[in-house]
């Protein structure tokens, strides 16, 4: 028996980088973003993560908060910093819950945020239907 | 000295003057009786021995009269003044007396400085005693201790205070206490100033201890930390109406927050293997599609739901550790409760279901919307719904959650129809740590869900309750502000923010900064 979720749409093939350096979990996502129609690429390192981002090619970005290389956080503020107008939305995907403060910092500048222990990859995309 | 010997001197004149006089008046009656009268020998003895007797019968009475003066005035003078019958015996005059004036009144003079000497003494140490306790007694405590007024000001900082909060005397005493130390408490206690309204209002005497109290330092310092003795007694006669003992422990909390921080690294660590777990459980029920027999089907989903439970007592430890660290955020927004309590119930459905039960809903479709913030109000849904799914008693039963208005609440139940919880247990159903024993060797959890859920309740301005009835089922409820009753500034209206159960996804793009 299936879980009730609802099956994902096919979007018009939207591109979506995946920053995440655990390779198992950045295969399952690979899996079920494309079998919902998304395009999506997995980067495992930070900085190259970085220069992915601020190509600008993207729709959606899920970012992890520890990456090699370079943080989440990093990434975030470097690309708010250098790439202001860059239109794809950037969600965190993270399994390390945040201190109050870093909250803040990433309500600011974040579009999203989840946890990826509380969803099953099919969740996660359906939480992104809801990202415009 | 000379007084007493002066009056020696005047009772041995009187004396001698009384019995010369005495003799003389004898020796006159005499001389009336024979010469005179010219009475015979027998006569005269006679009436000599008369006159003798009542000569000195009065001699006697005279002579006693007179030197006992001094001694009845002194007597009277010190009685007046005497602690125990001062006042109702009236001075004696001096000039009531013939012999010792100067030794009297030197010795009432004397008399009536020492009961003055003793009446200021009494005073001053009546009034000086609770200071000198105070001053030497307090001071030399190696403890903080603050002592406040009925104006919650503070009266006195002895000096391990002054020391310990780094304040000077004249910059502390007669200050508001809320003023000079805003004191951070655990989110999951009453906090100090709402405590000392509630004794003020309602007791003679109250006591309360908090552990781990804050107090921040200038920058760059670590906070003060310490846990707080407060005891309250109305009408205190030196208007010492409360004091506050403070016990340190910065350096023993400092490591706790470590430890906190240790248990959300933990929780992080062990948040990746359960993501892979999830995720491939999901992958391999999509391959297997159909291809399972309904025993496997079984297995299969028994393993997804025991993952799906390993998440929700991660979010549990990870919750308790940021309540005991003061950092669970609560935000309150507007929610849809039927939305929130359908995720919740996606999410535990497979669950369900492996045990057999099924969960139905009762939310009117005209529910208001509630003030809650959907992460953590979750996490109590599934919390309860675990409950109830844990405490089942077999196959077939129902897990119902209702939600209606109430006196200007939502009020939501959740009911099963297991084993019920015994009424010895239900009191302290939501401390830490409470576990529920039955019989059921399968209960399993550290009884924290329902305490977790009781702060994250009350942190919303709502109550959390059980009744039960062993054997008989058991139906959890809560409350919770409606979103209209809150909107009155209180909740911030950030409505480019949407909260899902999951996440929260921004809503405009113009809304970067």
């Amino acid at each position: 028996m299936q879980p009730d979720t609802q099956t994902p749409q096919p979007q018009a093939a939207r591109k979506i980088l995946v920053a995440e350096d655990e390779q198992f979990i950045g295969e399952l996502y690979l899996r079920a973003l494309t079998r919902a129609g998304y395009d999506p690429t997995v980067e495992i390192d930070g900085a190259k993560a970085l220069e992915l981002a601020k190509s600008d090619q993207f729709d959606i970005i899920l970012l992890d908060l520890m990456l090699p290389n370079m943080t989440g956080m990093e990434i975030l503020e470097r690309l708010r910093a250098d790439a202001p107008q860059l239109h794809g939305k950037v969600i965190i995907a993270t399994n390390l819950e945040q201190t109050n403060e870093k909250r803040a910092a990433i309500e600011q500048h974040a579009d999203g945020y989840i946890i990826k222990a509380n969803v099953t990859p099919k969740e996660l995309v359906g939480f992104l239907q809801n990202v415009a | 000295m000379n007084y007493l010997q002066r009056l020696i001197q005047e009772v041995r004149i009187v004396l001698l003057v009384m019995l010369l006089l005495n003799n003389i008046l004898l020796f006159g009656v005499w001389y009336v009786a024979a010469e005179v009268l010219n009475l015979r020998f027998e006569p005269i003895v006679a009436v000599l021995l008369f006159a003798s007797i009542i000569l000195n019968f009065l001699l006697a009475w005279g002579i006693g009269a007179v030197v006992n003066q001094p001694i009845r005035l002194l007597w009277r003078n010190i009685l007046h003044v005497s602690p125990f019958e001062g006042g109702e015996v009236a001075v004696g005059k001096l000039t009531t007396i013939w012999l010792g004036k100067d030794l009297v009144a030197a010795l009432t003079n004397q008399v009536h400085q020492l009961a003055m000497v003793a009446d200021t003494v009494a005073q001053t140490s009546a009034s000086a005693l609770p200071d000198l306790h105070k001053n030497f007694v307090a001071n030399s405590l190696p403890l903080p201790m603050i002592v406040l007024d009925k104006n919650g000001n503070i009266a006195f900082a002895n000096t391990a205070a002054l020391k310990y909060f780094e304040r000077y005397e004249s910059d502390f005493v007669g200050h508001s206490l809320q003023h000079k130390l805003s004191m951070v408490f655990s989110q999951a206690d009453q906090d100090f100033d709402s405590w000392l309204q509630d004794a003020q209002n309602s007791s003679a005497t109250a006591t309360k201890t908090w552990e781990s109290v804050n107090v921040t330092r200038g920058e760059g310092q670590t906070p003060l930390q310490f846990d707080l003795a407060a005891f309250y007694n109305k009408d205190n006669p030196e208007g010492a109406e409360t004091l506050l003992v403070c016990f340190d422990h910065s350096e023993k909390y400092a490591q706790e927050d470590q430890e906190v921080g240790f248990v959300a690294l933990a929780v992080h660590e062990l948040r990746t293997p359960v993501t892979m777990l999830r995720g491939y459980l999901e992958a391999l029920d999509e391959e297997l599609d159909g291809k399972l027999d309904a025993e496997t089907m079984d297995f299969f989903n028994k393993m997804k739901a025991s993952s799906q439970q390993l998440t929700i007592f991660l979010n549990n430890i990870l919750n308790i550790a940021r309540i005991e660290g003061n950092q669970l955020d609560v935000q309150l927004q507007e929610a849809v409760w039927s939305n929130i309590v359908g995720s919740a119930i996606d999410s535990m459905r497979l669950r369900a279901q492996v045990h057999g039960l099924s969960i139905v809903t009762d939310i009117p479709a005209d529910l208001p919307t509630v003030g809650a913030d959907p992460f953590s109000i979750t996490e109590v849904l599934t919390n309860v719904i675990d409950n109830a799914i844990k405490y089942s008693s077999g196959k077939g039963e129902k897990i119902v959650i209702r939600s209606y208005q109430k006196d200007g609440m939502v009020e939501t139940t959740v009911e099963d129809s297991g084993v019920g919880i015994p009424e010895s247990v239900i009191p302290t159903l939501f401390n830490k740590f409470q576990r529920n024993f039955h019989n059921k060797a399968s209960i399993s959890g550290t009884g924290i869900g329902l305490y977790l859920s009781k702060v994250i309740v009350n942190l919303h301005g709502g109550n959390i309750w059980v009744s039960s009835k062993e054997g008989n089922g058991t139906t959890v409820g809560f409350t919770l502000n409606t979103y209209a009753s809150l909107s009155d500034g209180q909740v911030p209206g950030d409505k480019a923010i949407t909260h899902h159960s999951q996440g929260w996804i921004k809503n405009h793009s113009m809304s970067r900064r």
